[in-house]
């Protein structure tokens, strides 16, 4: 169905997430949690909640850096709360047009 | 020869079209018209029936479309004509789950589609989210009767960076 | 600015995370998601503007515009979740034909019922329109003025609307577009339980066993109830779901049993699954002698159209006393319903016995817990009132109700279908909280709240949506005025009724809406109108869930809310102008005041000082109006229910819940009525009480099926069923301006079955005429669509302004609720 070129378009993903933990197992989780590329903690609470991100570059990049972490003994639910993507090709494309369209807004 | 026969042809085809376009710039005009009254009849009297235009075809090009703000579901760039989604089968998902997208090249659902109502991480894509055609539509090949101003915050914060600079 | 783009996406999804783990984030303050001033996005809850589930949204407003919304995640209703219309709220105030200013049609600069529209100011439009009302007043009394509203109202304008209304000008003839969409429902739960609204609620979604879809595509009009039936479906394999339609449509996607009838045979089917109960010996015998009585229903009762309708003429009892019935007991009722075997109605409806048997267990097994739900296939039905009651029946006879899971559920179309229309009483019978003009000691309660002398409301009910079109055309009345809906886009048969109507020369029409809609377009003045999140409000759901929301962004300038609309033309009257000299003697110091300082300023709407509204918030009304009006008309609408099983909590709370169930007794909100244990209403000890009757009793009806008003013949040989699409709020005057929605779907087609196209020599996209005995529309013909019908029977929707269906349907009604039958008509199809 998608036929896709050989280059690779250029994304931006980011996920967030709760972690829920086993209170004497938070310090644990949140290592396990940091040694993974490119996630970042962002608050603990209390109850053992852990607020993350992750980010990475393509669907799969993310799905796999959740599968680690989720398998921890330590987490007792992990709940995905958001994941956008950023096509920064698409972006770059659409500011270069930006002008064209000015003109073209004009010229009607 | 050659050359000439072309230009001919391309000055016939411009007169021929000028009316077209003509038109086209009227409606355009149109539509900047704020406190115009039937927009969407194209201003045709109540009891008059415009001809209806054609159906319109699936635009099938596979292009991504940039999203409006976060969490908006993506619009699908390509026809979905006779994919199944029922109990027994969702086709959506031979491309784009999560072990299909290696293959079909895909993008692969969001993680929040394995999320349960509990907010439970789950293996497979979550019952509630199933129906793929709640969310994601495809899009046709039809010109907006009436423009949106609708500005993304993105396009909103790089004005204002825009003009921070000039200050 | 890459990188700023990327910080920014990653603040949103870590504020995300925050506010559902329920944890602040070190200098990330939840609403203030960089510290950069460029980026500051506040976030805050508001009910979707769209359909009757009521999810919650949350709405992100940068600079004055909404730049984002998403599903609110804390929302118990819709749990993060939105359907297509729902992500794409963020455009629907920012189509480009915004109107801004009143557009008064016009000739040499003065108004002309034949002339153009030219722009006025608010004050131009005030003056012509207070004119035109107190001359109308004058002349022929306040029968002849009139108004529609909607469900999509809020409440607190469809409570100063109907003071405005019955109070104000002493007419009855108020009623919203809710007449159209749940009017049978109102008249099955008054009949059946003597109290409106669901016993149940959304949680019987996830605790039923199988669920039974009466005439309701879920799936497109109830798209997030749809995924919380969808995931207990896949989520639990014994549960079962049963669709019943007329034509096959996505909700067959889940169907185990996917059944479709003959238009009009549900009454048949309905009485079969009475039967098969009764005859199997699965009557909860104990639940019936204790909770139930029986009644024999009048019959022959007519189809709600004009007098002189050879229909009308031909009935017996379609006057005042179609609505009667005499008590019977159980043995009479059993005999009653056997005349629908299994092999009657089987022949009659079209579905296979197996079909109809499988489906009849699911009701007479008592151990699954099951749930109904309907919506526009019953209620927009010559016999809607009866499809209601017998529904009931069956949940009844088995004591299938108001326990998790066991649920009769009514669901209606519109945002406060429930909330405005039904529980604010915005009908031409009705007043708040259930009572009737009618009954001497409710108009004497509602004068009491309003501190307004005995007599003031009229008796006799106003004109229902219905007649309001016909006594438009007949000139019966003059000064009329629409809000918040589409009417003459929405209401049945346009040619003969509406469009007449409100080109009468005799008339003054004035539509209130953001956008210049088919109705704007057949009004004599146009006043454009806030929206949404441009207004503070409260929306009513169909659980009986009550939500509000805070002005979020500031209307274009020049449109104002429905609400600052009326309580401002109500400046205009002086008590002198719209009240005879007797009623004012009752109560003198009226004298002198205008219509705004009685039912308004001087009223215990009033007494919320401006020190209330929260000084960050925008509230546009209660800052021009100089008190705390949202509040104030809420918290005195809320005096008629509270004690009465209607109770709302204060005001307040609900800017700081996701919403509450009503009644809210001691601050806690309930799930399911009648109930002892979750209801606190039911007396101790009697397990259930169905206290809307005063015998505590629900009653169980004795009804037949009979025919519809129009079938198809050798000329009109289809049946015409209309209806909406996913995509599409209702008459689309909102999402059509969306472009990603309008480009999904652009046009309303008809959906044809492909040997049904064959016979006439059409094919897929061919221009075709529907004709029916009032009109025709043309369109185009889709035979591979979402929308399966069977031979015989096409379905088009109605979002289309550009191609008008209602020029084409039949506006026969049920005579005991009044609403249209907008699912079956007579047509025939040709090519153009």
């Amino acid at each position: 169905m998608t036929q896709n070129s050989d280059t690779r378009p250029s994304e931006y993903h980011v996920a967030s997430l709760v972690a829920s933990c086993i209170l004497k197992d938070v310090e644990a989780v949140k290592k396990a949690i940091t040694e993974v590329d490119d996630t970042e903690i962002h608050a603990t609470s209390a109850e053992g909640k852990i607020v993350f991100t992750i980010e990475g570059t393509s669907y799969k990049d993310i799905d796999k850096k959740i599968d680690i972490i989720r398998v921890h003994t330590g987490i007792l639910n992990l709940s995905p709360v958001y994941h956008q993507v950023l096509d920064e090709d698409q972006e770059r494309k659409l500011a270069e047009s930006d002008k064209a369209d000015a003109l073209s807004y004009q010229i009607k | 020869m050659k050359n000439f026969n072309l230009a001919v042809i391309a000055s016939l085809l411009v007169l021929a079209v000028s009316p077209i376009m003509y038109s086209l710039n009227a409606n355009a005009a149109d539509k900047e018209t704020v406190n115009s009254v039937a927009t969407l009849r194209d201003a045709t009297p109540i009891d008059v029936q415009k001809e209806p235009n054609r159906i319109p075809k699936v635009i099938n090009k596979d292009i991504k479309k940039a999203r409006n703000y976060p969490m908006q579901p993506p619009v699908i760039p390509h026809t979905t004509r006779s994919y199944e989604v029922n109990k027994y089968n969702n086709k959506c998902m031979s491309c784009h789950s999560r072990q299909r997208t290696e293959k079909s090249q895909a993008p692969m659902v969001s993680v929040t589609h394995f999320m349960n109502r509990d907010g439970n991480f789950l293996a497979e894509i979550s019952p509630r989210r199933y129906f793929c055609n709640q969310c994601h539509v495809t899009q046709l090949d039809a010109e907006p009767l009436v423009e949106n101003t609708f500005i993304d915050m993105h396009s909103l914060m790089k004005q204002k960076t825009a003009n921070a600079k000039e200050h | 600015m890459t990188f700023n783009r990327r910080e920014f996406i990653k603040a949103n999804a870590i504020a995300a995370a925050a506010a559902v783990a329920g944890v602040s984030v070190p200098a990330i303050a939840s609403n203030l998601i960089t510290s950069s001033d460029i980026t500051k996005l506040k976030w805050d809850k508001a009910p979707c503007r769209f359909c009757g589930t009521g999810c919650s949204v949350n709405v992100g407003v940068m600079d004055g515009k909404v730049v984002a919304t998403h599903g609110d995640i804390k929302s118990p209703v819709n749990k993060g979740l939105n359907c297509v219309k729902g992500y794409f709220l963020s455009k629907i105030m920012y189509g480009k034909d915004r109107l801004t200013t009143p557009l008064l049609r016009m000739t040499n600069g003065k108004y002309d019922k034949e002339g153009e529209f030219a722009p006025v100011s608010w004050d131009q439009a005030f003056d012509v329109m207070a004119e035109k009302a107190k001359e109308t007043l004058k002349k022929d009394g306040p029968t002849a003025v009139g108004m529609f509203g909607s469900g999509q109202w809020t409440v607190q304008e469809g409570y100063a609307a109907v003071k405005l209304m019955k109070a104000g000008f002493r007419s009855n003839n108020i009623d919203p577009n809710a007449r159209h969409c749940m009017a049978s429902a109102v008249g099955g739960f008054m009949r059946t339980f003597g109290i409106d609204e669901p016993m149940g609620c959304y949680d019987d979604l996830e605790a039923a066993d199988a669920f039974v879809l009466w005439g309701s595509n879920m799936a497109e009009m109830h798209p997030i109830l749809w995924t919380r039936l969808t995931d207990r479906r896949l989520s639990s394999p014994h549960v079962k779901v049963a669709v019943l339609s007329t034509f096959e449509h996505r909700s067959f996607d889940l169907a185990d049993n996917g059944m479709i009838f003959t238009p009009q045979t549900d009454l048949a089917i309905l009485n079969y699954i009475a039967h098969y109960i009764i005859s199997t010996g699965r009557v909860n015998k104990d639940f019936v002698s204790k909770h139930t009585n029986f009644r024999l229903g009048e019959t022959d009762i007519g189809y709600g159209l004009r007098p002189e309708h050879p229909l009308e003429q031909a009935a017996k009892n379609n006057g005042k006393t179609a609505g009667s019935s005499t008590p019977i007991d159980f043995e009479e009722y059993a005999k009653f319903v056997s005349t629908y075997t299994v092999e009657y109605t089987s022949k009659l409806s079209g579905v296979p016995e197996h079909k109809l048997e499988a489906l009849a267990e699911l009701y007479a097994d008592p151990k699954i817990k099951v749930t109904s739900f309907w919506t526009m296939g019953f209620n927009q039905h010559t016999r809607g009132v009866w499809a209601n009651n017998l529904v009931y029946n069956i949940h009844l006879l088995t004591g299938k109700i108001s326990t998790p899971g066991n649920s009769p559920f009514s669901l209606t179309g519109q945002p406060s279908a429930c909330g405005t229309a039904r529980e604010v009483g915005t009908f031409s019978h009705r007043l708040p909280a259930d009572m009737v003009v009618t009954n001497p000691k409710h108009r004497a309660t509602a004068e009491k709240i309003w501190d307004l002398p005995e007599g003031t409301i009229p008796a006799k009910p106003g004109y229902h949506a219905v007649l309001q079109n016909r006594m438009l055309k007949d000139g019966k009345l003059n000064f009329y005025w629409v809000q918040c809906n589409n009417n003459m886009q929405a209401a049945a048969n346009i040619n003969e009724e509406g469009y007449p109507g409100y080109r009468n020369p005799k008339n003054f029409i004035v539509v209130s809406d953001p956008y210049p809609t088919v109705t704007a377009q057949a009004a004599d003045l146009i006043l454009p109108t806030a929206m949404w999140v441009e207004k503070e409000g409260v929306y009513g759901n169909a659980e009986r869930r009550t939500q509000s929301w805070y002005q979020m962004v500031e209307a274009p300038t020049g449109a104002k809310s429905d609400l600052w609309q009326l309580v401002e033309f109500s400046k205009r009257f002086a008590i002198e102008d719209v009240w005879p000299e007797e009623l004012i003697a009752k109560k003198p110091d009226v004298r002198g005041k205008t219509l705004y300082d009685v039912l308004y300023k001087d009223s215990s709407v009033g007494k919320f000082s401006l020190d209330e509204v929260p000084e960050d918030r925008l509230n546009d009304e209660s800052r021009h109006f100089g008190f705390y009006i949202q509040k104030g008309l809420f918290e005195e609408y809320a005096t008629f229910g509270r004690g009465h099983a209607h109770d709302l909590a204060p005001y307040d709370r609900y800017h700081k819940e996701r919403g509450l169930r009503w009644p809210v007794v001691n601050g806690k909100e309930t799930k399911w009525r009648f109930k002892e244990g979750s209801d606190p209403y039911v007396k101790a000890g009697s397990g259930w009480d169905f206290y809307g009757h005063k015998d505590g009793r629900a009653r169980i009806f004795a009804l037949p099926y009979e025919p519809p008003a129009e079938s198809p013949d050798e000329e009109y040989d289809l049946w015409l069923s209309t209806g909406r699409v996913l995509e599409h709020w209702h008459s689309g005057s909102m999402t059509q301006r969306v472009p990603e929605l309008y480009k999904a779907m652009p046009d309303a087609l008809v959906y044809m079955h492909p040997d049904d196209a064959k016979k006439r020599n059409m094919r897929r996209g061919d221009l075709v005429k529907l004709i029916s005995r009032r009109g025709e529309v043309q369109t185009r013909v889709e035979t591979r669509g979402r929308n399966k019908p069977p031979i015989g029977l096409v379905y088009m929707p109605w979002f289309d302004a550009s191609r008008l269906v209602n020029k084409v349907t039949l506006d026969a009604t049920d005579p005991l609720s009044k609403q249209t039958d907008f699912k079956k008509c007579a047509i025939k199809i040709v090519k153009v």
